[in-house]
């Protein structure tokens, strides 16, 4: 069996917890708890015949202002950066994410998350574009929580 | 010899460590009994290490060099396991085993993490607060102890600001503006208290209501009724302010002993195009004269036609450096801008800042004097004139 580590990256708030546990135990809460620190989750799949074991870092929120421990990205081979869709600053932030990640782990995949997709009119959501591995989320209705887990998976491996 | 002081230290400073020991092959060599209740097994000896530490997976490499040199070490801070925050750190023990030590920092993390929360779950609302503020028409502020503490965007935009600081330095008195002998936002309060008010600001007539918003601060609301009477204000064919308003508010400025800037502007040779290219094209020039002075001044500058082809500008709230500034960027729009029928204009400036002692035929006489010096000294140049 091989294990792959991976982060999941953004600021405070968007859904980083939520979208674990809704991959992980099929479950959502609407209580905010906020993170501190990191959760590590594990999670079984096969792709294409040979069986992984994904390592889930729920990381605490993190900005500009308030960063979290470069130890947390050491021997990552990728990265879920989640925003909130509906809260502009955080998509504002997405870039920064990307830069300190990429960073410490040069060579490793990932796809990006636009969270709480639920909250969008049909209108709205129309409007918004996305680029590659980018997906419209929700972890409350669980729509994409899977495929996107799946991407970053692939690209890691594949 | 030196992990053992660590744990020693540790015990007598009453903190919590668990330990585990492992070889080359990240097998389990032996652990403390207290070690179980962070994991989710009880770690047996020969069993892969990575089973139990899942938060090492990535970090192999890393790890397995602290085997040949003793001085590097690995930590990993404020990990979550089974209902317990700890710190994991991983040290040389001999050349054939590494110690991993777990220390419970559960009771200062649960402190940190509700603190963090109240942080995080403030902002949030805070910043639900300002979408909110930001969605509605009217001009919006709160005060709390007789300062602006929010705004709505449209509140900033109108008075010229783009952030909250550039306000509060401003010092703005929305009190004054409905009675001059007002101190203070809770003295408005008491006046316009849960009634429908009238405030003129500048140019603008508003409605004006107050609410209470917990104990300590006050909603404002300043909803714009006057586009009908601002019409009525208006010379018709420029669209700028007639002389009769430009008088009421420097009369206003005078009685309540305010700052001001007044201007007087004058379209350089503009009787010249009259009588060369006709009188429609002296009234596209106005027009188009008027349009780029009202797109490049505040909302609440005033501008009003004089007659003719003069102008008068009247700037509060600012000094006499910002002012001039202002005004250059003014005449070297002007300069390089390209009228219709014939293609360059300038135009002269005079300035005049009002002194304690001015009333209004005093402080527009020197304006107009400055003018006439601007015209002196050759045109398209802007001229100031102190008391
Ligand atoms: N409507 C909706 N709400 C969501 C969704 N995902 C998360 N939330 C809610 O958003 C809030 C924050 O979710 P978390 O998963 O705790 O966010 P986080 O990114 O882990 O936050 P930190 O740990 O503080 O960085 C919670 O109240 C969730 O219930 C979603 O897809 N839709
Ligand atoms: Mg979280």
């Amino acid at each position: 069996m091989i294990r792959k580590k991976i982060l999941l990256l953004g600021d405070f708030s968007v859904g980083k917890t939520s979208l674990v546990r809704r991959y992980v135990d099929g479950a959502f809460d609407d209580k905010y708890l906020t993170t501190i620190g990191v959760k590590i989750s594990k999670k079984l799949l096969t792709l294409n015949g040979e069986e992984y074991e994904m390592l889930i870092w729920d990381v605490e929120g993190s900005t500009p202002s308030k960063k979290i421990s470069l130890g947390y990205y050491r021997g990552a081979s990728g990265a879920i950066f989640v925003t909130d869709v509906n809260r502009q600053e955080t998509l504002d932030s997405l870039a920064d994410h990307k830069e300190i990640f990429l960073n410490e782990n040069p060579d490793a995949a990932y796809v990006v998350a636009y969270n709480k997709a639920d909250m969008l009119s049909e209108v709205a959501k129309e409007k918004i574009e996305l680029k590659d591995d980018t997906f419209l989320t929700s972890a409350k209705d669980d729509n994409n929580v899977e495929a996107l887990f799946i991407r970053l998976m692939e690209k890691m491996v594949l | 010899m030196k992990n053992i002081q660590i744990i020693l230290n540790a015990i007598l400073s009453k903190d919590i460590f668990e330990y585990l020991t492992f070889d080359q092959n990240f097998e389990v060599v032996d652990s403390s009994a207290g070690l179980v209740k962070y994991l989710e097994k009880s770690p047996k000896v020969g069993s892969d290490i990575l089973d139990f530490l899942p938060e090492l997976v990535g970090s192999e490499e890393e790890i397995q060099e602290i085997f040949s040199k003793p001085h590097l070490n690995y930590v990993l801070e404020s990990v979550y396991k089974n209902d317990y925050y700890v710190n994991i750190s991983i040290e040389h023990y001999d050349v054939d085993r590494l110690l991993v030590l777990i220390h419970d920092i559960t009771d200062v993390t649960l402190t940190q993490q509700q603190l963090l929360q109240y942080s995080n779950e403030s902002i949030l609302i805070n910043n639900t607060l300002q979408n909110i503020l930001d969605s509605q028409n009217a001009l919006l502020f709160v005060t709390h102890n007789n300062i602006i503490t929010y705004t709505n965007e449209q509140f900033m935009h109108y008075f010229g600001v783009k952030r909250m600081k550039d306000l509060q330095r401003k010092n703005l008195k929305i009190y004054e503006y409905f009675d001059s002998s007002l101190k203070s936002y809770e003295a408005l309060y008491e006046r316009v208290n849960s009634k429908e008010e009238y405030i003129v600001i500048n140019k603008d007539t508003f409605i004006l209501q107050a609410t209470i918003v917990e104990s300590s601060h006050t909603l404002f609301t300043l909803t714009k009724v006057t586009k009908l009477s601002n019409e009525m204000q208006q010379d018709t064919l420029t669209g700028a302010y007639k002389k009769s308003y430009f008088n009421t508010q420097l009369k206003r400025l005078i009685n309540n002993k305010e700052e001001g800037i007044v201007v007087v502007l004058d379209l350089d040779d503009f009787k010249l195009i009259n009588d060369t290219y006709g009188h429609q094209a002296g009234d596209d020039i106005l027009k188009a004269f008027v349009k780029l002075i009202q797109d490049n001044i505040r909302g609440n500058d005033i501008f009003a036609r004089w007659g003719g082809e003069e102008f008068l500008l009247l700037l509060e709230h600012t000094n006499i450096e910002h002012a001039l500034k202002k005004l250059e960027s003014l005449r070297t729009i002007i300069d390089r801008y390209t009228f219709k029928h014939v293609g360059h204009m300038t135009a002269s400036f005079g300035v005049a800042c009002k002194e304690e002692d001015d009333d209004m035929h005093s402080l527009l006489q020197r304006a107009d004097q400055a003018l006439y010096q601007a015209k002196d000294k050759g045109k398209n140049c802007i001229v100031f004139k102190k008391a």
